[in-house]
């Protein structure tokens, strides 16, 4: 049956979801092991050995080059979250360093060859998930339930169905903008390969530069500060 | 001419692929506004760094977020256009 999907492959170019590389059922749900949960896997590993070797054998004043490393990374965020959400958010530190480095180094996969596994609606939408939880939760947790409630009324009561609209539009854009973002980049970039053909010299090097690497720097800082600045604004306490 | 169903079915097929590439060209027109809107965005940063130098990092990182902002509409029509052209939807209901 020639679908749309055999019709693009058939003219040399192909853009496909990520790779099913096994599934099984659970419970009745077939749960889809694929490409991205692997190459994130690899991610989390990379992440984990770089920590450990940044952080192997601290001294109080700093003697090696790796510990100068680590501590300018930690100021950094530091920095940043201090800056644009309080010095109140200092616990948040630790997660938004972890999830700007995680997000980055998945964006810069595409350099390996590998599928990106934020060119994945799914995976950025986890993302986006947990950063819409931690947002209803600090609602909750500086306004009580009280001020939870009346965060959706306000400045209005008829501006309820905007406000609940608008609470579910963040994630979603949060989503789409990171997974558009890096499917664009692939998807350019194999166009560029296709329509160049044999002579795919150095034109795909700047485009691979912009895309895989100054746009994916770039996305993962922008998914950090606008969860940041989402966070911070539920903030309905009364200081 | 008498049409036989099978024709009728690949003229159906290719008036869908068609029309769908068409749409997805005519939904990246919504590339314009984001264009626009950083371009203003830029521009602003730019006077404003000019009024003010000593802030220009903050400044920076404000047009950052703004830019990305700006870009989310194009981004919706991005998707719109990709799923048009690799995972139509369309073509399933013929």
């Amino acid at each position: 049956m020639p679908s749309a999907l055999t019709f693009a492959a058939e003219s040399g170019i192909s853009v496909n979801g990520p790779l099913v590389v096994a599934s099984f059922k659970l419970f009745g749900i077939t749960f889809n092991l694929t490409e991205s949960v692997i190459v994130q896997w690899f991610v989390i590993l990379l992440l984990l050995i770089v920590v450990l070797v940044l952080t192997h054998n601290l001294k109080v004043v700093p003697e090696t080059k790796r510990q100068a490393a680590a501590e300018m990374i930690v100021e950094f965020f530091r920095n940043t979250v201090e800056g644009s959400m309080g010095v109140k958010y200092q616990r948040h530190i630790a997660y938004f360093g972890a999830l700007c480095c995680f997000i980055m180094i998945n964006n810069l996969m595409g350099l390996l060859g590998l599928r990106n596994p934020t060119a994945d609606v799914s995976v950025t939408g986890a993302f986006a998930i947990i950063t819409f939880c931690m947002v209803q939760f600090n609602k909750g947790k500086t306004g009580k339930f009280k001020g939870f409630m009346k965060s959706f009324v306000e400045p209005l009561p008829f501006m309820l169905p905007f406000n609940i609209i608008g609470e579910f539009a963040n994630p979603l854009a949060l989503t789409l903008r990171l997974f558009g973002n890096m499917v664009a980049g692939m998807v350019i970039g194999s166009l560029i390969y296709f329509a160049l053909g044999h002579f795919a010299i150095l034109i795909p090097a700047v485009a691979s530069l912009y895309f895989d690497i100054f746009s994916a720097v770039m996305q993962a800082y922008i998914f950090m500060m606008l969860s940041m600045s989402y966070i911070s604004s539920a903030d309905c306490g009364e200081d | 001419m008498e049409m036989t169903p099978e024709t009728m079915q690949i003229l159906a097929k290719g008036l869908t692929l068609g029309l769908s590439a068409l749409g997805a060209g005519t939904a990246m027109i919504a590339g314009l506004g984001p264009g626009i809107g950083e371009g203003f965005c830029g521009g602003k940063a730019v006077e404003a760094i000019g009024r003010q130098p000593e802030a220009s990092g903050a400044i920076t990182r404000t047009m950052i977020i703004g830019d990305a902002l700006a870009e989310t509409t194009g981004l919706y029509a991005l998707v719109i256009a990709l799923l048009l052209l690799y995972a139509n939807p369309l073509i399933g209901k013929l």
